[in-house]
């Protein structure tokens, strides 16, 4: 059974016009994803609707078969799907030892929670030198490292990210792609969105191409690669809609 | 000195009620961004019902607060979950706010003009009007008390918000109410518990309120537009902000009153709150806010 399915989801912003225009995608257990496509394609939409932060206004979302699309984002979490978002949203006047800690909100067990804080700092040893200082004071690199380093808190099944690699220097960007891969070696399902699509493909076995808030294309991350068509996408020259069809 | 040093205190046990107030009411806003200018008149509320608990059974004003900051609370925690999600998420919330809480007090000022006429009233607690001398200094029994219980809550507060887990997720919401939701904070009930303490504040302030001051119906307008001030001088959201602001501004009112009379000292609030809006519209511990 897929692990998330979501089918025919149209889904907006308050009275906002449907950025999702019926969207569906399957998500396997085990598989890396890589969802591209241009701005207002709705990458991020899609994520937030999966998260449970935005309720679809129609069509369903699945977790394992069940629907879960009436249910909140604290439930979507403890459920194992967890989401990264665009700018790294910490606590800037906590320490970066808490920001972590508050990764590990829905874990009553403070042993646990100090063993899971623990794996974190070995992920992610740079990030424990850091750890008393105010998380508002770091800089963009190390606010991405505190953001991925609180998802892994919970051990989540589903790790969606989405552009992680937004405004960092190329080679702190490498590293960050660099750790998204380990995290699918450690048997995470990621899913990232990426605006960088040529380097998001290439650390992930599946890619989506989304346009207009609905699918266009998937297939193996190396094939959309090399595809002429989506390569044109990404050097500027946006598809006509009338193109595609 | 004797009256440099007796100002001083008289300024200090007055601020530690003003902060009290305050620290509620800048509670609401770090949260849930909402303005509540009702929370004056919920004070009032509580003053009341430590009178009536006064006049009916004898209950020490000090002692009500076991009555009042509960019933606060569950008020609180109601009025929230009936009024406030409807308007989440609409476009200019914060002002929104400002306008429901701005109905919410004209009400609740009518409900109690009915039930308890605009008569000024008071609890008379034998030392309401007692007072202890040090030296040449006497300190008013009342507020002194009044003051001591008011460090005890806000002690009691900061080591909620520090300590519990409860109180953790409040403070995160405060500080990033997208990030909260991230790492599975339920934002509505961590609001709706937000607003059930920062109105269990109210309960304790208009108990403390109901033997320092007389009150009447329509008093809390002045206590809104005093709590306002604060709020603001120390950066709205800020709880230390908050009791700096209520503690500086009631010592300078009380100098300003001791050297230029009575009627002079409201105007320094306005004075403080005109100065930091030009000089630091984010207040002493405010920081900059998006909204």
């Amino acid at each position: 059974m897929a692990l998330i399915e979501v089918q025919d989801v149209v889904a907006g912003y308050g009275g906002g016009p449907d950025i999702l225009t019926g969207v569906s995608v399957t998500i396997e257990e085990g598989t890396s994803y890589c969802i591209v496509g241009p701005n207002g394609a709705g990458k991020s939409t899609l994520l937030r609707a999966i998260a449970g932060i935005l309720k679809p206004r129609s069509g369903e979302v699945r977790l394992r078969g069940v629907v879960v699309n009436g249910l909140r984002p604290d439930q979507m979490l403890a459920e194992g799907v967890c989401f990264v978002p665009q700018d790294p949203t910490l606590f800037p006047v906590m320490t970066v030892r808490e920001n972590l800690l508050m990764g590990g909100y829905l874990l009553r067990d403070r042993k646990l929670l100090v063993e899971r804080l623990d794996l974190v700092y070995e992920n992610f040893p740079a990030l424990s030198k850091l750890e008393t200082q105010n998380a508002g004071t770091l800089s963009g690199g190390e606010q991405q490292m505190v953001a991925l380093g609180r998802s892994l808190m919970l051990e989540p099944k589903v790790l969606m990210i989405d552009e992680p690699s937004l405004g960092l220097a190329p080679m702190i960007a490498e590293m960050i792609f660099e750790k998204v891969r380990e995290f699918a070696s450690f048997g995470i399902t990621v899913v990232l969105v990426e605006q960088n699509a040529v380097r998001g493909l290439e650390s992930s076995d599946w890619g989506i191409v989304l346009d207009l808030g609905s699918k266009e294309f998937e297939g193996p991350a190396n094939g959309i690669l090399e595809d002429p068509r989506i390569r044109e996408l990404y050097l500027g020259k946006r598809l006509a809609r009338k193109d595609v069809r | 000195m004797t009256n440099f040093l007796q100002t001083l205190i008289l300024g200090l046990l007055l601020g530690g009620v003003y902060a009290l107030m305050a620290s509620g009411l800048t509670l609401l806003f770090g949260v849930m961004r909402i303005v509540n200018l009702a929370h004056a008149a919920l004070i009032l509320v509580a003053a009341y019902l430590s009178f009536v608990l006064f006049e009916t059974t004898g209950l020490d004003p000090i002692l009500s607060l076991v009555i009042t900051m509960p019933v606060l609370f569950g008020l609180g925690v109601g009025i929230y979950l009936l009024l406030f999600p409807r308007i989440e998420g609409t476009h200019r919330y914060v002002e929104m706010t400002v306008l429901l809480t701005f109905g919410l007090a004209l009400i609740v000022e009518g409900l109690l003009t009915f039930a308890f006429t605009g008569i000024f009233r008071q609890t008379t607690p034998a030392y309401a009007l007692d007072s202890v001398s040090v030296g040449d200094l006497f300190i008013p029994t009342g507020q002194l008390y009044a003051s001591i219980v008011c460090a005890v809550l806000l002690f009691a507060l900061w080591a909620y918000l520090q300590l519990t887990r409860s109180g953790r997720a409040i403070r995160a919401t405060t500080q990033n109410r997208a990030a909260a939701q991230i790492v599975g904070i339920n934002v509505r009930r961590t609001s709706a518990l937000a607003f059930g303490i920062g109105l269990a504040l109210a309960g304790a302030s208009g108990s403390l309120i109901s033997f320092l001051f007389s009150f009447f119906p329509a008093k809390h307008w002045q206590w809104i537009a005093l709590m306002l001030a604060l709020i603001v001088l120390g950066g709205m959201g800020s709880i230390k902000g908050a009791v700096i602001g209520a503690l500086g501004l009631a010592v300078a009112s009380a100098f300003v009153s001791d050297s230029f009379g009575p009627t002079w000292s409201p105007i320094t609030f306005y004075l403080a709150l005109f100065i930091i809006l030009l000089v630091r519209p984010q207040g002493l511990y405010g920081t900059k806010l998006r909204l």
